[in-house]
């Protein structure tokens, strides 16, 4: 049937079968003309609307004489509800007009509360922040798509069911005991409880032991444990320590509950819960022997995302992984072309996005050495050279603006690079601020990581105080609109641009004010966590903002996917059309964009950028 | 229409003091019924009803919660024709309403209000042939006629111009989209319904 009213999108389809019989007994159908205005700001609705045809504009009648978009907050068309919040909140904020001749739906005041009365789960969707729309929406698609078990599986906590009961023995036990207990318990490792500490204690730890230091039978295990432990925290995500376990190239992690000892999560038991390579690619940059082999394994790592996107991963835990595969992999070839000695006295950076650990496909060599003061090393360019030819080798394409080790403007000792971002933060515009802001994303990768502590340090320190500047470095956030009115009108849509209309602006502002309060983690996510914890912006707030932009980021991936398979035009692997997308797609890149808007509005205030 | 307006004064006259006596009151509201049947034939002597719908429209809304949507019980004269240009089979009749219950329904939910419809005379016409000899009156409502509406907002702005008449041409003129399957009572009422509320709201393209 067409044009029936659909109940199969949320949040109708959240309703039970008779509350959806109810509602449609209970719509009329509004036709409004073209400039009509439906609803005015300040006063209450009757109805909720659904557009059957047509577009619909939100405006702030205050902002309409400023504001390049006419005011324009929001635009509704096919399938897309409106009202609602007039009503939850007594009156509209703003006005409601048409775009073109507009049909409606219409679902009258008291029906809609009742539903929202008797249905907790429909009156959540209107209460929700994007976060918690955004997974209402995803568990919906992927049991859509099919893809369920995938999701499942990232969204079972540690605390789940491959938490293994952990073989606890106090210092003091011997060496012949613990080895018994493990054997009877059928366990490959123990802890050990050293006061308040624990430590592990593995079968190889064991018979390292007992063969190679000489340790007797009747020695105390305590000496054998290491107590540098890896945990995690029961209710985190396993999918997290998957990650943990492939950054450290370790077999096991511990969990906690609060403080409390909770168990151990076994590699091989992630694993089996988890059948993805991921791992399997990160064992085989350990055992590469040569650079030809890793080359090989790079070159897996965009297959490796592509298929777990497409299985319904998240795309925040997609880049965390993909960041710690890469890291593993530039810093293994930069072992194979730098000497031991040498490696110890200088510092290889990777910045941009790498640095920011949020590329999701390979994206250009964006990185830099330091050179430690007392180093003599006259081969230093034609082995950067070679490390660059190396990447590019990889698949890591060569950085447009050559932002690379093999530029010598990118290769300084450490009181150079001190002297350099000073001047850079001296500048007022252009490349010395845009030559920061990719530094400020900087994230040692292999070397001797004080030499980039110092280096970001004496950055800090003098940029402390400095409020001038942060106006400066935060300009560049006004510089592309963020488009909100690109839904109305849906045929002759021609797709926006996603990475500067939206991540771009969310990215730099997150970045500034990491700068600012000198949080030292790149990724945008962790700096909204740590920002949200240090109270400079509201926890909610952070939220949505870190699901806007894993929202857009999803987008733009499924775009450059599809412009690696050649299905759209390279040029145009950031540009993303309304028309293309689905009714949840669709509604997730408006609420996006609107709260790119707004933090960009806030971002706009704090830094004085209205001049 | 003279016709009419005698036979409707004689009706009012001899029903002054019935039960459908408000029928002929003048209408003060500003509501129409949208009124569609769906029938066994084109010959409107012949033609058995198969379903009747109703919508009431109020200024530019069309109520579609307050609707009658009737299916009526196998008529004689349910054919293998009919049945393909309606797809209602005569199983889907089987527990319908019978005729007297349904037309007694249909005037309670009209009442002296105007009907509008596309070829609403047709659909009238047959209406009568059944409500006369049961409640002894024909419909005495002031009707619209949805095809003339469309006619004259067309040629005042383009009075050259013969415009093609069609349902789907009209909509489609209107952007105004099919509500539920074409020929269903219901919605085809619908549309007729949006397309009135469409003509009422301003010019006409071309």
């Amino acid at each position: 049937m067409s044009n029936e009213f659909d109940l199969s999108h949320p949040p109708f389809d959240l309703l039970t079968e008779e509350q959806q019989q109810q509602l449609l007994t209970r719509l009329d159908i509004g036709y409004f003309g073209k400039d009509e205005t439906i609803m005015e700001a300040g006063h209450s609705s009757d109805y909720v609307f659904v557009v059957m045809k047509g577009a619909v504009a939100e405006i702030d009648a205050r902002l309409a004489e400023t504001d390049p978009d006419g005011g324009v907050i929001r635009e509704y068309a096919h399938e897309d509800l409106f009202g609602a919040i007039s009503i939850i909140n007594g009156s509209s904020r703003y006005t409601f007009r048409t775009l073109e001749e507009t049909i409606a739906w219409l679902i009258p005041k008291a029906v809609f509360l009742s539903l929202m009365e008797s249905n907790e789960a429909f009156a959540a969707y209107f209460q929700n922040t994007l976060t918690e729309k955004a997974r209402l929406l995803e568990s919906r698609r992927s049991r859509q798509s099919g893809g369920g078990d995938m999701s499942a599986f990232m969204l079972a906590k540690v605390g789940g069911s491959v938490l293994r009961e952990p073989v606890v023995l106090d210092s003091g036990t011997s060496i012949l005991e613990a080895t018994r207990t493990m054997r009877e318990r059928h366990a490959d490792c123990l802890l050990v409880r050293k006061g308040s500490q624990y430590g592990m204690v593995t079968r190889t730890d064991l018979l390292e032991g007992v063969v190679l230091s000489n340790m007797g039978l009747d020695a105390d295990i305590c000496e054998l444990a290491s107590y540098n432990l890896l945990t995690v925290q029961k209710d985190d995500f396993l999918f997290n320590a998957l990650v943990l376990m492939t950054r450290h190239k370790i077999q096991r992690v511990v969990v906690f509950d609060g403080p409390r000892l909770a168990g151990l999560v076994e590699l091989t038991d992630v694993l089996s819960f988890f059948s993805s390579q991921s791992h399997v690619i990160g064992l085989q940059i350990e055992r590469a022997a040569s650079l030809e082999e890793l080359a090989g394994v790079a070159k897996g790592t965009t297959h490796l995302v592509s298929g777990l996107v497409s299985q319904g991963v998240k795309i925040r835990f997609a880049m965390d992984l993909l960041a710690a595969l890469n890291g593993r992999i530039i810093a293994k070839a930069f072992e194979y072309l730098v000497p031991e000695d040498i490696r110890q006295k200088v510092c290889l950076l990777v910045m941009g996005s790498e640095g920011r650990g949020e590329q999701v496909l390979k994206t250009d060599q964006d990185n830099a050495l330091i050179l430690a003061d007392d180093l003599h090393w006259p081969e230093c360019s034609k082995v950067m050279e070679k490390f660059t030819q190396t990447l590019l080798d990889f698949g890591y394409p060569l950085c447009k603006g050559k932002i690379m080790v093999s530029n010598p403007e990118w290769v300084m000792k450490e009181s150079d690079w001190k002297k350099r971002v000073v001047k850079w933060s001296g500048s007022v515009e252009g490349t010395g601020l845009m030559n920061l802001a990719i530094f400020v994303d900087a994230h040692a990768v292999a070397g001797d990581h004080h030499l980039f502590n110092r280096v970001r340090d004496h950055l800090y320190e003098k940029l402390a105080g400095n409020e001038v500047f942060y106006s400066y470095f935060a300009m560049p956030l006004r510089r592309f609109s963020t488009p909100l009115t690109f839904f109305g009108g849906l045929k002759s849509s021609d797709g926006i641009d996603i990475k500067k209309g939206g991540i771009f602006p969310l990215v730099h502002g997150v970045r500034t004010m990491a700068l600012q309060h000198k949080i030292r983690e790149t990724n945008t996510f962790v700096r909204l966590e740590k920002l949200a914890e240090q109270r400079i912006i509201k926890k909610d707030f952070a939220d949505d903002l870190a699901e806007a932009l894993s929202v857009l980021s999803q987008l733009r991936l499924q775009q450059q996917l599809k412009a690696a398979k050649g299905q759209a035009d390279a040029e145009e692997s950031n540009m993303v059309s309304a028309v293309d997308l689905n009714k949840l797609d669709r509604d997730l890149l408006r609420e996006a964009l609107h709260l790119v808007k707004e933090f960009k509005a806030r971002m706009s205030h704090r830094y004085h950028l209205e001049r | 229409m003279v016709l009419k307006t005698i036979r409707t004064a004689t009706d009012r006259w001899t029903h002054k003091d019935g039960e459908f006596a408000y029928m002929f009151e003048p209408y003060e509201g500003d509501e129409v019924v949208a009124l569609d049947c769906e029938m066994t034939s084109l010959d409107p002597q012949k033609a058995e009803l198969v379903s009747i719908a109703a919508v009431k429209i109020k200024g530019t809304q069309v109520l579609t919660s307050d609707k009658l949507d009737i299916k009526l019980q196998k008529p004689e004269s349910l054919t293998g024709d009919s049945i393909k240009v309606h797809r209602i089979r005569g199983v889907d009749l089987l527990g319908g309403e019978v005729l007297g219950d349904a037309l007694r329904q249909l005037l309670e939910f009209v009442g002296n209000r105007p009907i509008m419809g596309y070829y609403i005379n047709y659909d009238i016409t047959v209406l009568n042939r059944f409500i006369r000899p049961r409640f002894g009156f024909s419909l005495p409502n002031r009707t619209i006629e949805l095809s003339n509406c469309y006619l004259d907002k067309v040629q005042r702005a383009n009075p050259e111009l013969v415009p093609d008449l069609q349902f789907e041409t009209i909509a489609g003129k209107l952007g105004v989209p099919m509500v539920g399957q074409r020929h269903t009572a219901l919605g085809d009422a619908i549309t007729t319904a949006l397309m009135y509320v469409r003509l009422l709201k301003g010019p006409v393209p071309a």
